[in-house]
């Protein structure tokens, strides 16, 4: 009798959450996919924070080894590769870092809570005009197990994710 | 026994220190065994484990049959650093996590100093390219110091960048 009584908000509850999805995903289809068959992936720029060259370096490694296992692209270049500007299908992926926060592996292994490594990074895509495609922020962090170089292949996972939903 | 102990000694020496040969053509060759390469280099896992070299002009990782080689020529910069690494690591390091009593928390407590290295050189097609080594502590200047004798250019000279990293210690005593 009890069960019967809880029974009926709980299937409103449910069916609530079921509306709700299908109208995200419907929101989410009608963004039309963006087509070009090849990218060129810029050294991330730091203008705003000081960022230590072996995460500079990471971060653009990471970002060209997670783009090319979306096989979105058939030609990845690399940055200063002069066949890219020969290429008229190109995105270009500008990455610009205006946070980070080196925390410490030892504190986060010992605390578990404490010595978080965060970066965070301004993406654009732009075509070869400049003209903006895909403008998002993305952040990485490396809060519990992994050294901290390891907040880049966070960073890196999360683009390829957003290259996987707004390209063809 | 006492035999045993000296070629044992002798062994650990070899790993500690980079080891020194001299190579006639391009002046000093020098190696650095079991040093991990990060990332970065083309045809190479992550966290790979393995000798680097600076010999005949190149930068040369060798890890058993693989062997990746960076003409030193292409290097364009030549960063150092030092960090420290858990001295217990990999599977058996996150697995310690659950050892009862906190056990595996006191165990990273201890930990081993590393010195970094990284490089960022230009391909034959003129893309940039960037990887990152782990050596042992004290190794980092001399690799960088080999690798500029052998025509890599770096922006900050490495009596410079180890300056920079001893300055604070001199503010705090």
């Amino acid at each position: 009798m009890k069960c019967a009584h809880y029974r009926s908000p709980l299937l409103l509850l449910i069916l609530v959450f079921f509306f709700m999805g299908s109208v995200t995903s419907a929101q989410d289809n009608t963004n039309p996919k963006i087509h070009a068959s090849s990218i060129q992936i810029l050294m991330g720029q730091s203008d705003e924070v000081k960022l230590p060259i072996e995460f500079q370096l990471a971060l653009y490694e990471n970002l060209i080894e997670q783009i090319q296992k979306t096989n979105k692209f058939q030609h990845l270049y690399r940055d200063g590769d002069p066949a890219a500007s020969s290429n008229t299908d190109l995105v270009i992926l500008h990455s610009n870092v205006y946070g980070f926060k080196k925390g410490s592996e030892g504190k986060r292994q010992l605390t578990t809570v404490a010595g978080a490594t965060q970066i965070k990074v301004h993406c654009l895509l732009t075509d070869k005009a400049g003209k903006f495609e895909v403008a998002q922020d993305v952040t990485g962090n490396v809060r519990f197990v992994g050294g901290n170089l390891r907040v880049t292949f966070d960073f890196a996972k999360k683009v390829a994710k957003i290259i996987v939903t707004n390209f063809q | 026994m006492q035999l045993a102990a000296t070629v044992l000694l002798m062994g650990v020496g070899s790993l500690a220190k980079p080891c020194l040969a001299q190579d006639a053509n391009t002046g000093n060759a020098i190696s650095f065994a079991n040093t991990k390469e990060v990332l970065g280099l083309d045809g190479l896992k992550h966290n790979v484990t393995g000798t680097l070299a600076a010999e005949n002009g190149s930068l040369v990782f060798t890890k058993g049959k693989k062997k990746v080689v960076v003409p030193a020529t292409s290097i364009t910069e030549v960063p150092t650093g030092k960090d420290t690494e858990r001295a217990i690591g990999g599977t058996v390091g996150v697995f310690s996590m659950f050892a009862p009593y906190g056990g595996g928390r006191f165990l990273s407590l201890f930990r081993t100093k590393i010195d970094t290295l990284a490089i960022e050189y230009v391909d034959t097609s003129g893309g940039i390219h960037g990887a990152i080594f782990i050596l042992r502590k004290g190794n980092a200047d001399a690799a960088k110091k080999a690798l500029l004798s052998q025509g890599a250019r770096t922006s900050v000279p490495a009596e410079l960048e180890a300056a920079a990293r001893t300055k604070p210690k001199e503010k705090q005593q």
